[in-house]
């Protein structure tokens, strides 16, 4: 809209020609023409703002925003505009720094998680807070006999799978430290043999991780042929440190619960490494 | 196995047992000591602690039949047990 009236005054200008009134009105022109273009603001030099004058096109006005030199410094004092060059340069200085120091930062996070596996990994710990157990510690582990715990069994078939499962002790007593044994039994009352493959929980979670087994009939398949009947045992203990840890100290009862499920070909059920 | 679909809590992760899988007794060779067993924590009100011979004793079945990788039983958590025996057998 403002270019108009410029091309305006400038026609006006080329007619007037000869006329003393012609310099006159070009400098009328560059007082009002900032006034005229309230979508640029700011200060310009001079010069500038006649250029664009006659180039009043949307398409060239964007070349000319493209073609735009560089920002000059404000000032025109050569020692405050060499200051103004050195902080800028700082300020471009810091923003790398900072920018780089955010990359880092989230390719670190994105790092950590195979770099945690790989710790894992070489120290054995596999993800559980307690370091592993060997045959030595039970060896050597004295029962602490005045913590007493009660151990509650639960079997579990999944629907498909037609055994009949069960604990044939609902609870017993046991103190850490101290190996103890335990059974359940199957029957598989179909006319087919059935291979089923059990997994495990330990309820609560905390205490699972001192229950340690030895011996059991979980996470293999376990074959049952047509009317037969077997004894299943369990061959556990409880870690005698579950005594020292301060949040086990109201924990008095732990449930053991088996699962069975039916183990097709092919089916692969997640089992922790195991084989 | 939990399958709690709650973001951030840990879930239970089962471990293999230490020694491995028991082959299952489908001949029943050992159910007599196994039966001597549960009677024995009948009678002792599921105290584990008064049964251990009995469970030494189906274990010891077990390893004899082939049916338990033979393990010396201290390293089983026996090991007073067996410090008792020559005690008595010395005794006799």
């Amino acid at each position: 809209m403002g270019g108009l009236w410029l091309t305006a005054w400038r026609s006006l200008e080329l007619c007037a020609g000869r006329w003393g009134r012609a310099a006159s009105l070009t400098t009328a022109g560059l007082r009002l023409e900032p006034l005229l273009r309230p979508w640029r603001s700011g200060t310009r030099a001079p010069d500038g703002g006649l250029r664009r004058l006659g180039t009043w096109g949307l398409r060239s006005q964007a070349r000319g925003l493209l073609l735009q030199p560089p920002r000059r410094p404000k000032s025109t004092n050569p020692f405050t505009r060499a200051q103004e060059e050195a902080w800028r340069r700082r300020n471009k200085t810091v923003l790398t720094y900072v920018t780089a120091a955010a990359v880092a930062m989230l390719g670190a996070s994105y790092a950590a998680v195979p770099l945690y596996r790989l710790y894992c990994q070489t120290t054995g710990l596999g993800g559980s807070a307690v370091a592993g157990h060997g045959s030595d510690q039970i060896e050597n582990m004295v029962p602490v006999k005045d913590r007493i715990i009660k151990v509650t069994f639960n079997a579990d078939v999944h629907a498909s799978l037609q055994w009949n499962f069960r604990p044939q002790q609902t609870e017993i007593y046991v103190v850490p430290g101290e190996t103890a044994l335990a059974f359940y039994k199957a029957k598989n009352p179909t006319d087919k043999p059935v291979i089923g493959i059990s997994t495990y929980n330990v309820v609560p979670f905390e205490a699972g991780q001192y229950f340690n087994k030895i011996q059991c009939f979980c996470f293999e398949e376990q074959r049952l042929n047509p009317q037969e009947e077997v004894d299943m045992p369990v061959f556990f203990y409880i870690d005698p440190e579950f005594a020292e840890d301060p949040r086990m100290v109201n924990v008095d009862l732990i449930t053991l619960s088996y699962t069975f499920f039916e183990a097709k070909d092919g089916h692969k059920l997640p089992v922790p490494g195991y084989h | 196995m939990s399958t709690a679909m709650n973001f951030g809590t840990k879930s239970f992760q089962p471990r293999p047992p230490d020694k491995g899988s028991f082959p299952l007794d489908h001949l029943g060779e050992c159910k007599r000591f196994q039966e001597k067993f549960m009677k024995c924590l009948r009678d002792s009100h599921f105290e584990s602690a008064r049964c251990r011979s009995e469970s030494k004793d189906y274990l010891e079945c077990r390893m004899e039949r082939q049916l338990m990788a033979p393990e010396p039983l201290e390293k089983l958590g026996f090991g007073d047990l067996m410090a008792e025996e020559p005690a008595t057998q010395d005794r006799c």
